[in-house]
């Protein structure tokens, strides 16, 4: 669907980057009935992500108390969804705090 | 940690790529609200990214019904030759909308051109 030649969203910038079209897995969540949903990222608000499993339904998933796993080309990159809170267009600019101060 | 201004629209303009090859494929598929929202959310971080919207997707939205033009689709193109300012009418078959593109320059342009061979004659 989309051509990948160089890829466009890094580990580095998938923070200020698109989220919506890539596929997505929930590996922890504070709600035990949302761990392991997987599907695609369809819309995206400042505190939830909308995603729609393989079977067509789709979830609203709250950001900041979810561990996504992205599908980034062949790779897999682990988000943690607290840093993925604000407004679509607001994370483009959003200044991120040092998580790992090493 | 400081992201420059730079790269910010270079991940902006991509975003929008990104947004609006869905927003086509929402389409498409008949998701219209979907394809509204995708085509907004482009627009939302063209503004605040302050990056100019690509030309290649500019003259393919209707900005009154935001819906993805596909030209001899949804839309009708015709070239207008009107004496004070000839333009290209791109007309959205969904609201009735015409967005128009001056060519003045273009048809400066052609005039002098017959001028020229007129002279040469
Ligand atoms: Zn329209």
């Amino acid at each position: 669907m989309r051509s990948d030649d160089a890829p466009m969203i890094t580990p580095q910038n998938i923070l200020r980057h698109e989220l919506i079209g890539l596929d997505v897995e929930i590996l922890e969540a504070s709600n035990p009935s949302l761990v392991g949903i997987k599907g695609r990222v369809v819309d995206e608000t400042r505190n939830t992500l909308v995603i729609e499993k393989y079977d067509g339904r789709e979830v609203v998933v709250p950001k900041d108390v979810a561990v996504f796993k992205f599908k980034l080309g062949d790779k897999y990159v682990k988000v943690i969804g607290s840093l993925l809170i604000g407004r679509p267009e607001d994370r483009l600019k959003k200044k991120i705090k040092n998580i790992y101060p090493y | 940690m400081g992201y420059s201004k730079r790269r910010i629209k270079k991940i902006a303009l991509e975003r929008i790529d990104i947004l609006m090859n869905l927003a086509e494929e929402a389409y498409r598929k008949g998701e219209l609200d979907r394809m509204r929202r995708y085509i907004e959310l482009s627009r939302r971080i063209a503004m605040k990214a302050r990056v100019s919207f690509p030309k290649k997707w500019k003259r393919r939205i209707c900005k009154k019904c935001l819906t993805v033009l596909i030209y001899g689709e949804n839309c009708k193109v015709r070239t207008v030759s009107d004496k004070n300012c000839p333009h290209v009418a791109i007309k959205c078959l969904n609201c009735g909308n015409v967005i128009k593109i001056p060519m003045v320059r273009e048809k400066k342009l052609k005039r002098k051109l017959k001028r020229m061979k007129k002279e040469d004659k």
